[in-house]
């Protein structure tokens, strides 16, 4: 009966009988949920609050401050923000984020349906390997990467230059100080290392349409194409907007790509993103307590696009039914 | 309560044992050998002498990790403000010398005043019980006081001098009807105005399609600025008695002569835009597409590394103007190091005179210890690579040229302002004067806050 003192306080609704099954002790494991519970689930906790809820107060705190721990710290009241917001380099990190992030999530998208389409083909062969395959540029360093794509898109002698010039008339671009070739390139590097993990999940989510519906559409005279615009492609919908917001939280952290080809952002700070300028500010700069206030306006645009991915998934599912 | 406690109980429990753990395997290591970490970056702390310092101590186990010279600079502050890591000693280069000189910050390194040499290298040439006041007379002065802290301390010693001077091409100079030897191409150019001049007939020279793939006379004109600016006496911040100085970034004068002139020297489009260090920089050095260099003699061995098929085509002239300096390091010891001692007699080996002539001869490291700078082991030194060179002579003539230069807290990061604002011009994204006010207010922004 000490099962019952357990849930009471707890439970407005009488447990049910398959769940007081379920709680029956287990010798052994049952105690878990006794004197041993809190002790087992206590390591998470205690690592989560010394390096995840600690740092989060404690740069909420210095957010405040002039703060330099090699200098002076002095309490600036709302400065940093005030300052923030008058800062043309924030404006420009945002403007840089979302172009980034706008230039790689889309294309990506596209690629990462297309393969898994053609991935799913059941007359295709080697498919594991395939599988593997499409998974490698994931598991690669970022910086190998990005050593990679500086030699292709480099000014005089990189690949794609090579190509360019082969076009008669056309000028070498300058995959640096350009601002959309800059994010072009830094674009280029996120597609590459995430088309093929989103491959995978879209795949996984077309495996699990089921051939019937396939079947009937083919049997209504559907073509190829009409069969993936009308059964695939609604089917996807979840997935679309699952990989679409991990995209966005991604694309907002985008920070080792720009900060390889070039660690203030361009002589323009024209691939300055907004992770890239808080690192910046803080370790480069000495600005501690700044850096911290755009730690928090970083959590603010995180936030906002959240909730508006929130809504516009609501409205999509509320569709769906 | 009590479920709590006991978990704490348990908790403690639990760290009581891997605390004991680690204790009980820690002590069996240490008496075989004494493990010295060396945080550094390029080629400071060089492999050969690394060995040979093994050999004379089989007791020590060097182990150095190289990062860049920024990412280096962050850790190190980073390990300073939680006064703990695992470096024995640290490399910085001269531009964060300011930072580290000012302020709170040498209470991060050691005062090697306070350091005595032990026995351990008489053997090897290091006499016994010698401070660093002991071992400054060996050192160029003003060198020697850029590891000099402003509460006097000495927290660096310094490795090299990064002399500046000419690398160029022969080869290429020559197809461009230009002189070939070195003493006449020195003397084509004892001005700015005149190098950039140069620079201009040798690219009206060049095919169009040489033009096309962006060829040019100087690798990047951006480099002149720094060049001209550490010609100078004063760069950012003037002395005035104080230890941060005074900021004198918008009134300097030859703040504006190095960048007129260095967009003087991009507007007549003799440089071929490499930014250095960058992949395009490397393959063009073999492909010719620029035919000087702005080299510090650390430089020398990157550019044999990088283009070894162009071996006796280069050759090194004086600088424009003359006396020249990029770079140096200083080695420092942290003050949260366990192995001070061993640290200590590593340093005073390996930044003695011998060993910097061995570095020198090696990896063309120009040597600080200014007692070397009469030795005819160095003036007589010649490199095959560039043609033969005297480097030894060229480097040590403009070295004794240099004149002091006050290096204040943020001096780097000012630097590198002033570097985004020449680029911007070299790629015609900003006209020189709307890029310079840039530069002003993105320094005044440092500041700020």
């Amino acid at each position: 009966m000490s099962l019952t003192k357990e849930g009471k306080g707890r439970r407005k609704a009488p447990l049910t009988p398959w769940k007081k099954q379920q709680r029956k002790p287990i010798p052994g494991v049952a105690s878990l949920n006794g004197r041993w519970g809190y002790p087992a689930i206590a390591p998470f906790f205690i690592i989560f609050l010394i390096f995840g809820v600690a740092p989060v107060v404690y740069s909420v705190y210095i957010a405040f401050f002039k703060w330099d721990p090699l200098g002076t710290s002095e309490f600036n009241g709302l400065n940093n923000f005030i300052f923030l917001l008058q800062d043309s380099d924030f404006w420009l990190a945002i403007r840089n984020t979302f172009s980034i992030w706008a230039l790689s999530t889309f294309p990506q998208m596209l690629m990462a349906i297309s393969l898994a389409a053609i991935l799913r083909n059941k007359r295709l062969k080697g498919k594991s390997f395939w599988r593997t395959i499409f998974l490698v540029p994931n598991i690669t360093s970022i910086i190998a990467i990005t050593i990679v794509f500086q030699q292709l898109f480099g000014r005089d002698y990189g690949i794609i230059n090579s190509l360019i010039g082969l076009i008669p008339g056309a000028e070498h671009i300058d995959f640096i100080e350009g601002v959309i070739p800059s994010h072009v390139q830094i674009a280029a590097m996120i597609t590459w290392r995430w088309v093929g993990y989103n491959t995978l999940i879209f795949l996984a989510s077309m495996l699990a349409i089921p051939d019937e519906l396939y079947e009937s559409a083919s049997c209504d005279g559907a073509t190829k194409w009409q069969q993936f615009r009308y059964v695939t492609l609604p089917s996807l919908r979840n997935t679309i907007t699952f990989v679409l917001i991990v995209g966005t939280i991604g694309g907002l952290q985008v920070f080792a790509e720009p900060q390889q080809l070039g660690a203030d952002g361009g002589s323009s700070k024209q691939f300055l993103t907004l992770t890239l300028f808080l690192y910046n500010q803080a370790f480069l700069n000495n600005k501690y307590g700044y850096a911290a206030a755009i730690g928090i306006a970083i959590t603010v645009i995180v936030l906002i696009i959240s909730t508006i991915n929130f809504f516009i998934t609501r409205k999509m599912s509320g569709e769906g039914k | 309560m009590n479920k709590l406690a006991k978990s704490k109980v348990f908790l403690i429990a639990l760290l009581g044992a891997s605390v004991t753990a680690g204790l009980m395997a820690a002590p069996a290591k240490a008496v075989e050998t004494t493990n010295l970490t060396i945080w550094t970056f390029g080629e400071v702390i060089q492999p050969g002498l690394q060995r040979e310092y093994q050999k004379l101590h089989p007791e020590i186990k060097i182990i150095p990790i190289k990062n860049d010279v920024d990412p280096l600079h962050q850790k190190t502050t980073l390990s300073c403000q939680t006064k703990s890591g695992p470096a024995d000693i640290i490399a910085f280069e001269v531009p964060y010398s300011g930072y580290w000189r000012t302020g709170n910050r040498p209470a991060c390194f050691q005062d090697l005043r306070q350091m005595k040499t032990s026995a351990s290298n008489v053997a090897a040439g290091v006499a016994e019980g010698l401070s660093a006041t002991d071992i400054k007379k060996n050192y160029l002065p003003w060198r020697w006081e850029q590891g000099v802290a402003f509460n006097d301390s000495v927290i660096g010693i310094p490795t090299d001098v990064g002399g500046l001077q000419v690398a160029y091409r022969t080869d290429l100079f020559k197809k461009a009807g230009l002189p070939t030897d070195r003493a006449a191409v020195s003397k084509l150019w004892p001005t700015w105005e005149k190098f950039i001049e140069v620079g201009k007939g040798y690219v009206s020279k060049l095919t169009p399609a040489e033009k096309k793939s962006n060829k040019g006379f100087i690798d990047d004109a951006g480099t002149i600025y720094a060049a001209i600016m550490n010609q100078g006496t004063t760069k950012y911040y003037q002395p005035d008695g104080t230890d941060a100085g005074k900021l004198v970034y918008k009134t300097n004068p030859q703040i504006k002569k190095a960048w007129d002139t260095t967009v003087s020297a991009l507007n007549a489009g003799i440089g071929a835009r490499l930014g250095q260090f960058t992949s395009d920089w490397n393959i063009g050095m073999n492909k010719g597409a620029m035919a000087t260099i702005l080299a510090p003699a650390w430089m020398l061995d990157y550019i044999k590394k990088q283009a070894p098929d162009t071996k006796g085509k280069w050759d090194i002239a004086d600088l424009p103007v003359g006396g020249g300096n990029q770079g140096g390091t200083e080695l420092a010891i942290p003050t949260y190091s366990k192995n001070k001692q061993a640290a200590y007699d590593f340093l005073t080996w390996y930044l003695a005179p011998e060993q910097q002539l061995k570095v020198f001869k090696t990896y063309g490291l120009f040597p600080s210890t200014s007692v070397l700078y009469d030795d005819a082991a160095l003036l007589e030194y010649k490199d095959e690579f560039f043609n033969n060179a005297p480097v030894g002579q060229i480097y040590t003539k403009g070295v004794l040229k240099l004149k002091p230069i006050f290096e204040g807290e943020l001096q780097r990061k000012i630097d590198s302002t002033f570097g985004a604002g020449l680029g911007r011009v070299a790629s015609k994204k900003m006209p020189s004067e709307k890029s310079y006010a840039t530069v002003i207010s993105d320094i005044d922004k440092l500041f700020k806050n």
